[in-house]
């Protein structure tokens, strides 16, 4: 990927600015005319005005909000070595949004050295969590050695269960790690016993089980510091527990694209890699800005008819 | 400065060199009780740590014992600084002390445990004496200085976790607050709930589709019939069958559940027989659809889009089917009235439907127009808990703040009967 | 079928077996070991996301049969994934030496407790009640299976309240406990210290004084023992407009998590499928 253009003026921006501006001129005259816009006319525009800067990148400058920020700043200032467990709990209709995020946070963690022990607590979370392993981990780190620098537990049925297990004995729910390797012969586990010896956990994820779990049942009784990227739907309900019960929090695609870009500011080498929350942005931007306009010219309609009814009586 | 410590380091690498042949690696340190003092006489060794201590761990189920100390006074000065702390244990003052973990310089705390199950990796037995040792390790890992022995020191398991006493004390008060309502509300005591403008909404809704002379359509959503919510929505379908009877309008209540749908069969046939029309209960009011979850929105929307019910009415749990049945009755006109505890889809009802019970309106409906014990008490006890959160907020908020500006510790005081710890 | 139906579905067809080849021969070119099943997955999902957002246009055989195909494979998936995660991975390495063997599991021989017992025996329990609620499948004795039933709510119900209790509600009210005047330094202080952003002493003190109006008030809107009127109704319409305000956030989190998954298949058909954009 080539550095980012952060300004305004890209040729993507002004395009697709352009295909946007002339479609809602034309919904607009249709509102003014009273005409019954057809639903099928709204999904197409949708997907116009989001096609559009996929085909035309367009990348803004995202900054951290607190919040994100707050996870990114706990991570960088565990001490090297320190082990970070990651838990996947997510499946592949939340990947677009929570696989940037688990992306970034592992990236982080290994620039930092910090020994990554991952597990699911979602089935699919398995194949999801392969996916980081074998794009980021085996491309980008080639010289981290599992057992010593991460290992994988796998997926284990049961959900809050596992979790109630796990935060007084991790050999108990796993006594192997995906590999049928006993956790004694795996250098990294060595003096953890559960997940109280983490320094932090962060869940990735947004239904149920997932972070909200992860503080009900592992951070609040564990004491653990939990941090957690979630899917945009869950967010809202997550900002309670910030900052007392949870640490810093990623919500949805943003949230991906702000720790991403705080991992850019902080090194260089990470200027280069693909950041899928930083592009995502771009047409996530503009289709906002429809959406809005959308609500406006719904109120514009509205409007119309109300006084139209009025006039009428 | 510079020039010293790489004189330092090559030096104490020279050494640490001519030992490897017979040294076990330094990350290591032997299992032994020998107190490796420096073996580089020019530089002295680091400080040792102070007033350790050891204790059981509380409030655990036993096989763990922490460590407490004040850091060396080397720790992050000096020319020996030292990076770290190893913890040496053994179960005899003497020895053998072998390491069982390690400490980053800065540290005061170490816990030392173990699984409870005996056969687990470096099992700690309950009720043996133990004895302990920290030695301050500088980078030079042969330059460390060992701390006095501590001990004897037993580990074992706590019936009652002190630190959880907050979460016992609030279980206790409102678990009784519940048993108490249900009692009284069973005893039939006159218990107040505020009228709420949901219900209002429903009996205009039944008089504008007699009007119209269009059927209202009920829909219980997906839950079971032991769901609280879907308790719930059988009152309100109750007292909306009543309404239909005396209007001699049409109901359609399609169900997810073939359990709920016997239920609601039975609540609809009493509502007929309380409005004095049983004859017009037909019992095709009520029937079963499908058991798969977008099957039913498929075909309850089939029903909203051909039979234009005046009224629909979502009272029960929801999921993602929410949207999708309050947006095609918004399409087809219908007034619609919605309820349902399910937080996350709440939104989506508040935007395209008319009226909305948002989460326990759903019960305080209920429990208005049925007064059922069972959820009348637990409204009731709920309203108590939800006045003593309010009433702690308030002194919380106000201690704290009248603390802080006059600089009182006794604001923070308050803060602490919250503190759960472990 | 109408003619125009076989067409269609002639064309289709036409176009995705087009699009198997050329994706294998793209997929060879870059030296896949598999490339012709690689070609096939991705003409394959190509295919599934299109059928799927075809609905939006019309109801149609093809988004049926992908809907169906998604329900049908999700069944069997979380199906399998049950047998191979709870019952060979919980269940036997913890109950048979022989049959832990057999799915090349360690085994896991739990505690003597003396006498004739062990510690793992107790997972003779879940046996038992995973058998009850088999019994379902009969219409004759289908009750029985209300007993493991109850048994899982009554579980799950005591270990989530003892959990909420402490997290969402005692920890929460202690949150609610925030300083009304952040750090206050005097007037002259505050006002040198004005700021929009959000480290600003006006911007914390703001945000805590809606978070501790926003608890109240919220929690007296749903409190239902007393009429809604004066002070009171006051407090419980300004605890409706939070509520409504947290609502919206919600929703437009929700459209934001939805227009990713969208830009999410779009990328897909764009860059993996077609290939025009890098």
């Amino acid at each position: 990927m080539q550095q980012l253009t952060l300004s305004v003026f890209q040729p993507g921006v002004l395009i697709s600015l352009a295909v946007i501006g002339v479609g809602l001129a034309l919904l607009l005259r249709w509102t003014l005319q009273g005409r019954e816009v057809d639903r099928r006319v709204i999904f197409a525009f949708i997907f116009v005005s989001v096609a559009t800067p996929v085909l035309f990148p367009i990348t803004f400058e995202v900054k951290a909000t607190p919040i994100a920020k707050a996870l990114f700043e706990k991570i960088e200032s565990l001490p090297e070595g320190t082990k970070v467990m990651i838990s996947y709990d997510f499946d592949p209709a939340m990947a677009p949004e929570v696989l940037p995020m688990a992306n970034a946070v592992v990236r982080h963690c290994f620039q930092k050295n910090h020994k990554l022990v991952f597990i699911a607590i979602w089935a699919t979370g398995q194949s999801l969590l392969n996916q980081t392993l074998q794009q980021v981990v085996a491309v980008e780190f080639p010289e981290k050695q599992q057992g010593i620098d991460w290992c994988n537990l796998g997926y284990k049925a049961g959900n809050e269960g596992v979790m109630n297990v796990i935060v007084t004995n991790l050999k108990k729910m796993f006594p192997t790690d995906v590999n049928s390797t006993p956790l004694e012969q795996i250098e990294i586990l060595e003096g953890i016993q559960s997940c109280r010896d983490f320094a932090l956990i962060v869940s990735l994820g947004g239904g149920q089980p997932g972070p909200k779990e992860w503080i009900l049942y592992v951070g609040d009784p564990g004491n653990v510091p939990i941090g957690a990227g979630t899917a945009a739907v869950s967010a809202p309900q997550l900002y309670a527990y910030y900052p007392k019960q949870l640490i810093g929090l990623l919500g949805g695609v943003k949230g991906a694209a702000e720790y991403e870009f705080e991992l850019m500011q902080k090194y260089e080498r990470f200027k280069s890699v693909d950041a899928p929350g930083i592009r995502m942005m771009g047409p996530q931007t503009l289709a906002h800005v429809v959406i809005i306009a959308f609500i406006m010219l719904g109120n514009v309609a509205y409007l119309r008819t109300r006084r139209k009814k009025g006039g009428a009586a | 400065m510079k020039p010293l410590l790489i004189t330092v380091s090559l030096l104490s690498l020279m050494t640490a060199a001519s030992f490897a042949q017979s040294d076990p690696p330094v990350e290591q340190p032997m299992a032994t009780d020998s107190t490796m003092v420096a073996s580089t006489p020019s530089i002295t060794p680091p400080a040792p740590v102070s007033s350790l201590e050891a204790k059981d761990s509380p409030d655990d189920h036993g096989h763990s014992i922490t460590l407490s100390w004040e850091p060396s006074a080397d720790d992050g000065a000096g020319a020996a600084t030292v990076t770290s702390y190893v913890i040496y244990h053994s179960t005899s003052p003497e020895g053998p002390f072998d390491s069982v973990g390690s400490a980053i310089s800065g540290a005061t705390t170490f816990t030392h445990s173990s699984a409870k199950e005996s056969d687990a990796a470096g099992f700690l037995a309950d009720y043996v004496d133990r004895y302990y040792r920290i030695d301050a390790v500088t980078a030079d890992q042969t330059i460390r200085t060992p701390s006095s022995v501590v001990g004897p020191v037993q580990s074992s398991g706590q019936w009652y976790n002190d630190g959880r006493t907050p979460v016992a004390v609030a279980v206790a008060f409102f678990g009784l607050l519940s048993l108490f309502f249900l009692k009284r509300a069973k005893a039939g005591a006159d218990l107040y709930v505020r009228p709420l403008g949901g219900i209002e909404a429903v009996d205009e809704a039944i008089g504008r589709a007699t009007e119209m002379g269009k059927p209202i359509l009920y829909v219980l959503g997906l839950g079971t019939a032991s769901d609280i919510s879907t308790i719930a929505s059988f009152t309100i379908l109750g007292r909306v069958a009543k309404r239909v009877a005396e209007y001699q309008t049409h109901l359609i209540v399609p169900c997810y559940d073939p359990i709920v749908m016997a239920v609601a069969q039975e609540t609809v046939k009493a509502a007929y027989m309380d409005a004095g029309r049983p004859d017009d209960y037909k019992e095709d009011m009520v029937y079963f659809l499908t058991n798969s979850q977008f099957g039913y929105v498929g075909a309850v929307n089939g029903i909203m889009l051909r039979q234009l019910p005046a009224t629909n009415v979502y009272m029960g749990k929801f999921y993602a089917e929410s949207l999708l049945l309050a947006e095609t009755g918004a399409l087809a006109g219908s007034i619609q009235i919605s309820g349902t505890d399910e937080v996350a889809q709440i939104p989506f009802f508040v935007v395209a439907c008319d009226y909305t019970l948002i989460g326990e309106e759903l019960y305080a409906a209920s429990a208005y127009l049925g007064r059922e014990p069972l959820l009348l008490g637990s409204l009731k006890a709920q309203d108590y808990a939800k006045a003593a959160v309010i009433i702690c907020a308030l002194l919380g908020a106000l201690a704290l703040n009248i603390a802080a500006a006059s600089n009182a510790t006794w604001g923070l005081t308050f803060k602490e009967f919250f503190k759960v710890t472990n | 079928m109408s003619r125009l139906a076989i067409i269609v579905t002639i064309c289709v067809v036409v176009l995705f077996l087009g699009s198997w080849i050329f994706k294998a021969l793209q997929a060879q070119d870059a030296g896949v070991d598999h490339y012709l099943l690689r070609g096939f997955l991705v003409t394959c999902s190509a295919f599934l996301t299109l059928a799927i957002l075809s609905f939006l246009y019309k109801d149609n055989p093809i988004y049926k049969f992908a809907e169906h195909l998604y329900v049908g494979i999700s069944a069997g998936y979380w199906m399998s994934q049950g047998f191979w995660s709870t019952i060979v991975g919980n269940l036997i390495p913890r109950l048979s030496q022989s049959l832990s063997g057999f799915f090349k599991q360690p085994y896991n021989a739990g505690e003597w407790m003396g006498g004739f017992f062990y510690t793992n025996w107790v997972f003779y329990v879940p046996v038992i009640f995973g058998v009850l609620l088999l019994m379902r499948l009969s219409s004759k004795y289908g009750w029985i299976s209300r007993w493991a039933l109850a048994f899982i709510v009554g579980t799950t119900a005591g270990l989530q309240f003892i959990r909420y209790m402490r997290s969402d509600f005692i920890e929460q009210i202690s949150s609610t406990f925030v300083p009304l005047l952040v750090d206050w330094q005097g007037i002259g202080h505050f006002f040198s210290n004005l700021s929009l952003s959000a480290t600003g002493q006006l911007v914390a003190m703001v945000s805590n004084w809606i978070i501790f109006l926003g608890v109240l008030c919220g929690l007296i809107y749903f409190f239902f023992s007393k009429e809604h009127t004066g002070l009171f109704g006051k407090a419980s319409r300004f605890g409706i407009w939070i509520l409504m305000v947290t609502f919206g956030a919600s929703f437009g989190y929700t459209v934001m998590g939805r227009v990713s998954l969208l830009v999410g298949r779009i990328t897909f058909l764009f860059r993996d499928w077609l290939g025009i954009t890098s």
